[in-house]
C-alpha cells in the first residue's frame, strides 16, 4: 500500500487479532452497558473497557510497516524474554495446525462420539502427526492412554463420563 | 508468643502418635502426584482423599490430609517447569523462569531450587504460624476490602515485570484479561457478556483458560520436535544436578525471605491464597533484582521467589484455619470439613482450649516439610525422565490428561472447551507478540479486582478519602509505592553509572586512536 510518498506492508494478521480483540471489548462494553448503566455494573468494565479501546488505537499503526524500516527493525522476539517462538517452516505450520484440528474435533466430539472414542483417535492422530508410522504402536499406545486415562479420571472425579465402550 | 507448657504437651502428642507419622509419606505421595495433572487442584486431590481420613483417629486423618496439602503445594511445579502447564493458579509464576531453565537444558536444577525453596519457605511459614498465630489471626479480621483490593492490584504489578517489548501490546492484552475476568455475574448481581449461555454465570472457569493459553503454543510447538529438549546431552536426568539446585538455593536467602513473608501475609487473607502470593513475590523480587532482565530467560531466583510464596503461603493460610476457622481456600475449607467430621470446630474456642493439639499439628508440618525433600527428590528424579520421552508419546498423553483436567474442573464439555478456544487465542497472542502471561493475570484477578473496588465503594460511598481511615490498606498503598520509587531510582541510578561508563570507554578509544594517528606536517 502507498501512502504519500512511502510503500506500507500491511500485516493482516496482526491486524485482524487486534481488531478482533477490540471488537470483542466494545461488544462486551455494549453488553454491560445495555444491563445496566448503574455505578455497581460499570465500576470496573467501563474505564478498563474504553482504556483497552484506545489503547487498541495506540496498537493499529503497529500493523503498517514501512517497507524500508521494516528491513532495518531488529527482530523484536530477540529482546522479549517471555516470548514463545513458534515456529514458522511450512511443514512446522502444517503439523502444528494438524494437531490444533484434531484436538478442537476431540474437544467438540467427547459428548457425540463418547470419551473413549475420541481420545483414541486423537492419541492415534497426534501420535501419527507427531510422526509415528508403525501401526501396531499407534493401535497400543492409543489403546493405552485411552484406557488409563478413562479410568484414571473416573476414579479420581465425581461427574459422570459419557462413554461409548468402556 | 509461644506458650512453652502447650509447646511441651504438643512433643508428647507428636511422640505418642508415632503411628500417625506413616500417612507422611503416602500423603505427601498423593500430593504431589495428583497436583502434577493439569486441572486437579489441590482442593480436589484433598477431597478425594477426604472419605478415607474418616476411618483414622483425628490427629492421624489431620496428619494425612496435611501432607497431602503440603506435596500438593510443591507438586504444581514440576509440570510448570517440565512443560509449562501450571497444575495450578499458584503454580504460574514459577513457569515464567522454570520452563526457561528447562529449555536450557537446567530442568534438574530449576526442579532443584524448587523443591528446596518449597521445603525450606514451608518451614519458615509453620514456624512463624507457631509464634505469631493468635497476632496474626488479630491482622486478618482488620482485613477489608479496600485491603483486598489493595492487595490485587499489587498482584496486578507483576504487568510491570514482563517486559513485553510492546507496552501497549501488553496493556492491551492485561486490560483484556481483567475484562475477560469479569464474564459473568458480579456481586452486585449485574451479568455481563455470558452470550445466553448458563456455563458462563459464574465467569470464564480460569484453569482451563490458563492452560489454554499458556500450554496450546508451547505443547503445539512440540509437535514440531523429537523430544521437549533437543539437544540429547540437556535431556539427561541428574541426582547431581537436582542437589546442586537444591544447595544454590541456599545462596538467595533474600529471594527466600521476601518470598516468605509475602507467602505467609498473602496467604493469610481469606480468599486469596497462594494464587496471587507467587505473582507478587515474583515481582517484587525481580523489580528489586541487579539482574532483573535475565528475569523470564531462566533466572533461578524466579523460581525460588515464586515457590517460596507459594509454600509459606500454606502456613498463613492454617493461621486463618486454626485461628479464626474460616478456609483461606478450597484446600483449607476441607481441612475444615475433615475437623468437622470429628466434631471439632477450629475457631478461637479451639486455639484457646486445644493450644496443644494445635501445636502438635504445625509440628507436624514441619516434619512433613523436612520429609517432602526426600519425597520431592525421588518425585523429581522420576518425572524427569518425561524429558527422556519422544514427543509422538508424550504430547498425545500430555494433550489428553490436561483436556480431561479441564472436564474435571467443570464437570462439562465446557471446560473442555474453554481449553481449545484460549488455545487458538494464546496461539494468536503468541505470534503476534502480546505477553501471553498478562492475559492469565488478568483472568485470575479480574473478578477479584471487582469484587473489592466494588464492596469499597459501597463502603466508602464514593469517597476516595475513605482509604485513610484504613491504615492497613494505606500500609500495603505506601510498601507498593515505596518499592517502585526504590526500583525507579535504583534503574536511574544504574543507567547514569551505564551512561558514565560508556562515555568513558568513548573517551578513552578516542584517546587511543589520537596516540595512534602519525601526526601530519
Amino acid at each position: 500500500m502507498r501512502i504519500g510518498r512511502h510503500s506500507y506492508d500491511i500485516d493482516y494478521g496482526h491486524l485482524s487479532l487486534v481488531t478482533f480483540i477490540a471488537a470483542v471489548v466494545f461488544w462486551y462494553l455494549l453488553d454491560a452497558r445495555s444491563v445496566s448503566l448503574s455505578v455497581n455494573n460499570l465500576l470496573l468494565v467501563q474505564p478498563v473497557a474504553i482504556f483497552a479501546l484506545a489503547m487498541y488505537l495506540f496498537i493499529l499503526p503497529q500493523c503498517f510497516h514501512r517497507v524500508d524500516a521494516r528491513e532495518a527493525a531488529k527482530s523484536p522476539t530477540q529482546k522479549d524474554p517471555l516470548h514463545v517462538t513458534i515456529p514458522s517452516e511450512r511443514s512446522d505450520v502444517m503439523r502444528m495446525l494438524a494437531l490444533g484440528v484434531s484436538l478442537g474435533l476431540m474437544v467438540f466430539l467427547l459428548d457425540v462420539i463418547g470419551f473413549d472414542i475420541a481420545i483414541f483417535l486423537f492419541s492415534a492422530a497426534a501420535m501419527a502427526i507427531c510422526g509415528e508410522r508403525r501401526p501396531l504402536r499407534l493401535l497400543l499406545f492409543s489403546l493405552g492412554v485411552t484406557l488409563v486415562t478413562i479410568y484414571g479420571f473416573r476414579a479420581l472425579i465425581s461427574y459422570p463420563m459419557h462413554t461409548m465402550l468402556l | 508468643m509461644i506458650d512453652v507448657s502447650a509447646f511441651n504437651e504438643a512433643l508428647g502428642i507428636m511422640f505418642t502418635s508415632v503411628g500417625s507419622w506413616g500417612w507422611i509419606v503416602p500423603g505427601l505421595i498423593v500430593g504431589l502426584v495428583f497436583s502434577a495433572i493439569p486441572g486437579i487442584s489441590i482442593t480436589m486431590a484433598m477431597a478425594i482423599v477426604l472419605p478415607m481420613s474418616l476411618y483414622m483417629d483425628f490427629f492421624s486423618a489431620i496428619v494425612f490430609l496435611t501432607s497431602v496439602y503440603t506435596g500438593a503445594g510443591f507438586g504444581g511445579s514440576v509440570p510448570a517447569i517440565l512443560m509449562n502447564i501450571p497444575g495450578s493458579p499458584s503454580s504460574f509464576a514459577t513457569t515464567f523462569d522454570g520452563y526457561a531453565m528447562s529449555q536450557k537444558g537446567e530442568h534438574n536444577e530449576a526442579l532443584g531450587y524448587a523443591l528446596f525453596a518449597s521445603t525450606l519457605c514451608g518451614i519458615a511459614g509453620y514456624v512463624l504460624l507457631l509464634l505469631v498465630i493468635e497476632p496474626l489471626a488479630d491482622i486478618v479480621l482488620r482485613i477489608g476490602p479496600v485491603e483486598m483490593f489493595a492487595v490485587a492490584i499489587w498482584g496486578m504489578m507483576l504487568l510491570g515485570s514482563l517486559g513485553s517489548t510492546y507496552i501497549s501490546r501488553g496493556l492491551l492484552a492485561a486490560a483484556f484479561g481483567i475484562l475477560l475476568g469479569t464474564v459473568g455475574m458480579n456481586t452486585a448481581g449485574f451479568t455481563r457478556g455470558t452470550l445466553g449461555l448458563p456455563v458462563l454465570l459464574d465467569g470464564i472457569a480460569p484453569i482451563p483458560a490458563m492452560i489454554g493459553l499458556l500450554a496450546a503454543s508451547q505443547l503445539l510447538s512440540l509437535a514440531t520436535r523429537d523430544y521437549i529438549i533437543e539437544a540429547e546431552g540437556s535431556r539427561e536426568v541428574s541426582l547431581r544436578k537436582i542437589l546442586k539446585g537444591c544447595w544454590g538455593t541456599l545462596k538467595y536467602p533474600g529471594v527466600l525471605l521476601r518470598g516468605s513473608i509475602i507467602g505467609i501475609i498473602i496467604g493469610a487473607v481469606p480468599g486469596v491464597g497462594s494464587s496471587i502470593g507467587n505473582l507478587i513475590a515474583y515481582a517484587e523480587t525481580k523489580r528489586t533484582a541487579k539482574d532483573s532482565a535475565t528475569f523470564g530467560k531462566g533466572n533461578p531466583k524466579g523460581v525460588i521467589a515464586a515457590e517460596s510464596a507459594v509454600a509459606s503461603g500454606e502456613g498463613g493460610s492454617m493461621a486463618t484455619m486454626l485461628a479464626l476457622g474460616i478456609p483461606g481456600g478450597g484446600a483449607t475449607a476441607i481441612l475444615i470439613a475433615a475437623f468437622m467430621m470429628h466434631n471439632i470446630v477450629p475457631g478461637p474456642s479451639f486455639i484457646e482450649t486445644q493450644k496443644p493439639m494445635v501445636y502438635a499439628i504445625i509440628l507436624n508440618n514441619i516434619v512433613q516439610a523436612i520429609v517432602l525433600l526426600a519425597v520431592g527428590i525421588g518425585f523429581i528424579y522420576v518425572a524427569s525422565n518425561i524429558m527422556k520421552v519422544r514427543t509422538r508419546y508424550v504430547l498425545p498423553a500430555i494433550l489428553v490428561i490436561a483436556t480431561l483436567g479441564t472436564f474435571a474442573v467443570t464437570g462439562e464439555a465446557a471446560g473442555p472447551i474453554t481449553l481449545f478456544v484460549f488455545a487458538l487465542l494464546g496461539y494468536a497472542l503468541n505470534r503476534y507478540q502480546y505477553p501471553v502471561s498478562a492475559v492469565v493475570v488478568g483472568i485470575l484477578l479480574g473478578r477479584m479486582l471487582e469484587t473489592e473496588f466494588l464492596r469499597s465503594y459501597q463502603l466508602s460511598g464514593g469517597n476516595p478519602l475513605y482509604v485513610l481511615e484504613r491504615p492497613g490498606a494505606m500500609a500495603i498503598f505506601a510498601v507498593m509505592f515505596i518499592s517502585l520509587a526504590m526500583t525507579a531510582w535504583g534503574k536511574r541510578k544504574q543507567n547514569r553509572a551505564e551512561a558514565a561508563e560508556a562515555e568513558a570507554m568513548l573517551r578513552m578509544q578516542d584517546e587511543a586512536s589520537h596516540a595512534h594517528t602519525p601526526s601530519k606536517g
